[in-house]
């Protein structure tokens, strides 16, 4: 069976998608098989940010629907072999969802080979973000270092820990990482922002990773490239720290200090 | 509308929602006593009750009444400008009756909410009904003594997170994690949080001024006992982030560090 991540928030905007893409390219890097799943039907996204919207035909609704194959509607990414997109419909609404046709996709994808399978979820708590989550075997909860943030992920972690196949079957919780994005380490030193530490403590879990705001990530969305690809922006770097934690790897947290000019270079280097 | 643009679209949508709906709890199978008092509730606030949907609760009556006591009874709120939609649960034999009457039974909404063995200590002083301890529905637990003796105490274990709600029904209430901004615990009991207390805490649900609430890091956005409450815009200085306890003294809420 393959692993299953929902990439979540509860509020919108704050790198969901982006999060998702970069670390489904991640894993695909470290060798593994990976589809990455665009649960935000409607409003798909997904497509763009890998760069391969003009390549998609069948969606995940007319798999889900029975209109169309797995195979025919997966999207094989031009950069990694091991790695698929399932593009989500712009045309239907949330509703042409369903449980039993979710959970065959992902049944699909286990029986194709896949290791890995990375759900982007939409924001919100209704149907499309309830039915990213249901399947997961982890989740990872992207939050900005901002109040309203950092209450909805705390909302989704409840429905994390109740509201998922794992939890209604007692087969043990789904493994929660904290994603700690848009983190300027010049604001929280001004008093601007949470801290990696304000926000671990009001949440009470560890983060898995903070990616530092960036213009990188803004530039490479618009380039149809997954920021972890851009290895010289430090926002690239953390995301790639980010899968090796997911897939066991100790990594020392970086980009959380205020940079000093000069010797860069040699702090961050590796 | 939009659902008439697109022809795939189902003809209806079946949703559960929750309404509020009032309970008109018999205590004795007296018609004309029940008709006088429905309508002076009516005239006292026509716009709450008037043409008000209600649902009929028998499981505070010794003995379930016959079908024509029953009909009497409807029959009693339809004249007082009420408007009776259905019977409330209680056991079968109620089931049986609804279905003769060919009215719905609705489930009690919240029933773990109610106590078994007496009403909350605000309401008035009625003639003690007969504790429905025998035909309430079995999974409801029997309490023998009466609600003030919080013997033993619920155990949350993790984080309360945001959204959740952790009640303690006719016991104390043991958090030992964080209670995050809008998250409710709630005890009948004193409420006991080894951790930051960040959201809302209500002691003493059901009316027990004794209950106290203890916090070892205190930033609530409101606490209460027996339904006196604080809320904290703005926390004291004094208070933020202590080892705290609050208690009621008289109708005044005290909070103080520990």
């Amino acid at each position: 069976m393959a692993e299953i991540i929902v990439v979540t928030s509860g509020k919108g905007g704050v790198g969901k998608t982006t999060s998702s893409a970069s670390l489904a390219v991640g894993l695909a890097q470290a060798g593994k098989k990976v589809a990455v799943i665009d649960f935000d039907v409607g409003l798909r996204n997904l497509d763009l940010i890998m760069g391969c919207e003009r390549r998609v035909v069948y969606d995940f609704i007319n798999v889900v629907q029975g209109e169309a194959s797995l195979k025919q509607a997966l999207i094989k990414d031009k950069r990694y072999d091991s790695l698929y997109v399932l593009a989500a419909s712009q045309t239907r609404d949330k509703d042409a969802l369903t449980q039993e046709g979710v959970e065959k996709v992902l049944d699909g994808l286990g029986t194709e080979g896949f290791e890995y399978v990375v759900c982007d979820s939409p924001a919100g708590i209704e149907k499309g973000a309830h039915l990213a989550m249901y399947f997961a075997d982890h989740a990872v909860v992207v939050v900005n270092p901002e109040v309203s943030s950092v209450r909805d992920s705390d909302r989704i972690l409840g429905l994390l820990a109740s509201k998922t196949r794992r939890a209604e079957r007692g087969e043990g919780p789904i493994t929660q990482h904290l994603l700690l994005t848009r983190y300027n380490p010049t604001r929280v030193e001004a008093g601007e922002m949470l801290s990696v530490k304000d926000v671990e403590e009001i949440l009470g879990i560890k983060v898995v990773g903070v990616i530092p705001e960036s213009e990188n990530v803004l530039a490479a969305s618009n380039a149809g490239v997954p920021v972890i690809l851009d290895e010289n922006s430090f926002a690239g770097q953390a995301y790639t720290d980010v899968v090796s934690r997911l897939l066991g790897q100790e990594r020392p947290l970086r980009f959380i200090e205020v940079q000093k000019k000069g010797f860069l270079k040699r702090v961050f280097g590796g | 509308m939009n659902a008439r643009v697109d022809t795939l679209e189902a003809a209806c949508d079946l949703r559960f929602g929750q309404v509020g709906m009032a309970c008109v709890r018999v205590r004795r199978a007296d018609a004309a006593a029940l008709c006088d008092e429905l309508e002076r509730r009516v005239r006292a606030a026509p716009q709450m009750f008037s043409r008000a949907a209600v649902v009929l609760d028998l499981s505070h009556l010794s003995a379930l009444p016959d079908d024509g006591t029953v009909d009497a009874l409807l029959e009693a709120i339809r004249s007082a400008g009420m408007l009776p939609v259905g019977l409330a649960y209680g056991t079968a034999a109620t089931e049986e009756l609804a279905t003769r009457m060919g009215l719905p039974l609705i489930a009690k909404f919240r029933a773990a909410y109610e106590p078994v063995g007496g009403e909350a200590q605000p309401m008035p002083a009625a003639a003690a009904p007969v504790p429905a301890v025998s035909t309430a529905p079995a999974r409801e637990p029997i309490h023998e003594e009466s609600a003030a003796a919080h013997t033993a105490m619920r155990h949350a274990a993790g984080a309360v997170r945001s959204g959740q709600q952790v009640y303690a029904r006719d016991r104390d209430l043991v958090v030992n994690a964080a209670v995050a901004n809008g998250a409710e615990v709630i005890a009948d009991g004193s409420i006991h949080v080894y951790g930051s207390l960040r959201g809302r805490a209500m002691a003493g649900a059901q009316g027990d001024t004794s209950a106290r609430i203890y916090c070892t890091d205190f930033h609530a956005e409101l606490v209460a006992i027996a339904g006196h409450y604080r809320v904290f815009e703005q926390i004291p200085a004094d208070l933020e982030g202590q080892a705290v306890q609050c208690w009621l003294e008289g109708e005044k809420l005290l909070i103080a560090r520990l």
